[in-house]
């Protein structure tokens, strides 16, 4: 008892995170019932969360380092392009190639432009020292240009019947796609917290100055941060290309949005150094969840970019009010960065 | 002896404005071999028509990321202030462009204002406070009035009349072109902003926000009402962009712009305004957003399809930005300055 309340003091954000989460899940059981509470709409659901799940989390990285990274989307979309390619038969003749070549060539291929798009990113902000929010506009403009010329526009038709099974296929009823984005992120929580680079990803958003002159290979961190960025948008490419039989660019654009409110929601600090991986789960979990009620609930697209703007704005108001409240009590400890906090004081009005 | 631009612009041409400078009329004279028709008045007037409501956007865009921020919420104000003022003016049973500018001008104003509150009081970056306030005006106005479009035939008669209308007109072979009233707004929106900026105390305010927001407010910069001013202004103009942009196109869609304020921040970030400094000219914006146009426009004539669009305008850009920072890089290094992120 005493260890799960040690463990609630020391993770306040997260669980009243998880505390709103069940009260969600309550409402929506009694509001919905079973059209909510089925095993279809619960594999759809894990299914549909897979690959925002990871443009999520690789937002999250981002904004760790007080960064973040625009152009996840386009990377995403520019690597599923370029492993779809492989499976239209225009590279390979596809009635005498073997499939399973085929399709690891794509996949090799999807997280190979994956990399790169990531390292491109990362190389322009920690060689160049272009602030990480333009190079990252940048690239998405220029990834979204390779996109449309390799493409011309139109959508990529897959035609390895093989590699739909990627989005369809369970593992005692847990969609695989469901799996990979768990792994991916126990990953990222073990790798943040327990590895010498993890951590620095956390000192570089506190204070990146102050790390520079502990002598961090500061450089190579942002390129190695933004490289895996850049991978782990290959393996959602992965997931998009399978759900949907295509590729094309424009596919997931208002990601990018619900990316930034999630991350938001989870708790991390967009100047950085602040954010917790549980916190990721928790706010992915009511996120999907939400989406999913509103389609039972038969909500429209614009209801649903209105909610989401709504929420992200009233995430932001909460926590400003927590921290003040914060402050007041722990003295002048800031939670929110230098930058913004300098403005709170010395502003007349 | 002064130069012929020290003596116009009384300050001297930056780098980035040199190089775009070059690099539009390399651009044009390569078009221009290509098709010697390029090179006519009549491209001059139909970039000016096209053009006009992406500069007054680009403007609100320079303000914007002079102070210190990135607004990405304006197409949308545009198109709401725009949509709604059409709305607002059949219900008063009205087909008049006197009631439309000032309504659209004042619901955009109204909408910049909100996001200066929020970003004054939230304390957040901007880009996710406006990346809110964008979905939350544009979900609204779907909710509240629907997104049905209204083409030429059923769009306000005297908006249609508005994006034809033209000051100077030209007898060409077989057609007649000319120069679009848009030209005028342009402008005017130019000088008034050169003036705000240079000449006035609320322009130095502007530029101390973006230099160093600390410094600001300890010389007794007001930071909430600065703000108010650049994010009401770039409103309030980009609510008159809106009902341009409208008519221009002859077409009333209010789902329309998706994803253009980031083409837009763009072209204005290839003109040389930084993030990170204060830093920010007119004329650049004005060279950028006419990059932007001429990749738009011209491709085809040079016998590619306007798909590589994109990947030039990414490509010049990324060049620039490397070209920009790398220089600052350089400069802090040497001053022992130690920049955050």
């Amino acid at each position: 008892m005493e260890t799960i309340l040690k463990w609630l003091k020391a993770n306040g954000y997260e669980s009243v995170l998880a505390g709103v989460n069940i009260l969600v899940l309550l409402l929506l059981g009694l509001v919905l019932g079973d059209a909510f509470y089925s095993i279809s709409n619960m594999q759809s659901m894990a299914t549909q969360v897979a690959e925002f799940g990871l443009l999520a989390l690789a937002m999250s990285l981002a904004m760790l380092t007080g960064g973040i990274d625009l152009s996840i989307v386009s990377s995403a979309v520019l690597a599923g392009i370029v492993g779809a390619e492989f499976l239209t038969g225009n590279i390979f003749d596809l009635e005498t190639t073997d499939p399973t070549l085929v399709m690891g060539a794509a996949v090799v291929a999807a997280l190979l432009a994956g990399l790169l798009c990531g390292l491109l990113n990362g190389l322009l902000i920690a060689k160049t020292s272009i602030p990480p929010i333009l190079a990252t506009l940048g690239t998405s403009i220029f990834f979204t240009g390779i996109g449309t010329v390799i493409t011309g526009g139109a959508s990529l038709p897959v035609r390895v019947k093989a590699f739909f099974q990627l989005g369809v296929v369970t593992v005692a009823s847990v969609p695989v796609v469901f799996i990979i984005m768990v792994i991916a992120l126990i990953l990222a929580a073990i790798a943040l917290k327990r590895t010498r680079s993890g951590r620095r990803i956390y000192l570089y958003g506190e204070n990146s100055i102050a790390l520079r002159f502990t002598g961090v290979r500061h450089e190579r961190l942002i390129i190695l941060l933004y490289a895996v960025i850049g991978l782990i948008c290959g393996i959602a490419a992965l997931i998009m290309v399978s759900r949907t039989a295509s590729a094309r660019v424009g596919y997931g654009e208002a990601y990018l949005l619900q990316a930034i409110l999630v991350v938001v929601l989870a708790g991390f600090n967009p100047f950085g150094g602040r954010g917790k991986i549980l916190g990721l789960v928790l706010a992915l979990m009511m996120l999907q969840t939400l989406s999913s009620a509103f389609t039972i609930m038969r909500y429209g697209p614009y209801m649903k970019v209105f909610i989401w703007g709504a929420m992200l704005l009233a995430v932001m108001f909460l926590n400003r009010l927590m921290n003040r409240n914060k402050r007041a009590t722990k003295g002048d400890e800031s939670n929110d960065g230098g930058k913004a906090m300098v403005a709170a004081e010395g502003s007349p009005a | 002896m002064k130069s012929p631009f020290r003596s116009v612009f009384g300050r001297r041409s930056t780098q980035v404005e040199r190089y775009l400078t070059v690099l539009i009329i390399v651009y044009s004279a390569v078009v221009g071999f290509q098709n010697p028709r390029f090179l006519s008045l009549e491209t001059v007037f139909d970039i000016v028509h096209e053009g006009a409501p992406t500069m007054i956007l680009a403007i609100g865009v320079l303000l914007v990321l002079i102070s210190g921020g990135i607004d990405v919420s304006f197409p949308v104000v545009a198109i709401c202030s725009a949509y709604v003022s059409i709305k607002l003016m059949w219900a008063f049973g009205l087909d008049a462009l006197w009631f439309m500018i000032p309504v659209s001008i004042v619901i955009g104003l109204l909408l910049g204002l909100i996001n200066a509150l929020l970003i004054h009081f939230l304390k957040l970056p901007t880009l996710i406070v406006t990346l809110g306030t964008m979905s939350v005006y544009r979900g609204f106005m779907a909710i509240t009035l629907g997104t049905s479009q209204y083409p030429v035939a059923t769009m306000p008669k005297s908006l249609a009349e508005f994006g034809l209308a033209n000051i100077v007109s030209v007898e060409g072979e077989g057609s007649s072109y000319g120069l679009s009233v848009f030209f005028p707004i342009v402008v005017v929106i130019f000088i008034v902003t050169w003036f705000i900026l240079y000449h006035t105390m609320l322009g130095r305010a502007v530029f101390a926000l973006g230099s160093d927001e600390e410094a600001a407010s300890r010389i007794g910069v007001n930071l909430l009402r600065t703000r108010l001013f650049v994010y009401g202004y770039t409103g309030a103009i980009a609510g008159m962009a809106g009902l341009m942009y409208f008519a221009a196109m002859q077409n009333v869609d209010p789902v329309a712009l998706q994803g253009f304020e980031l083409m837009v921040i763009a072209a204005v970030v290839i003109g040389g305004a930084k993030l990170t400094g204060g830093e920010g000219t007119i004329l650049g914006t004005f060279l950028g957003v006419l990059l932007f146009q001429l990749f738009q426009s011209t491709l085809v004539q040079l016998g590619l399809a306007s798909t590589w669009a994109s990947f030039f305008f990414g490509a010049v850009l990324l060049f620039s930005l490397a070209m920009i920072y790398y220089r600052q890089r350089k400069s802090d290094q040497r001053n022992l300055v130690f920049r955050i992120g």
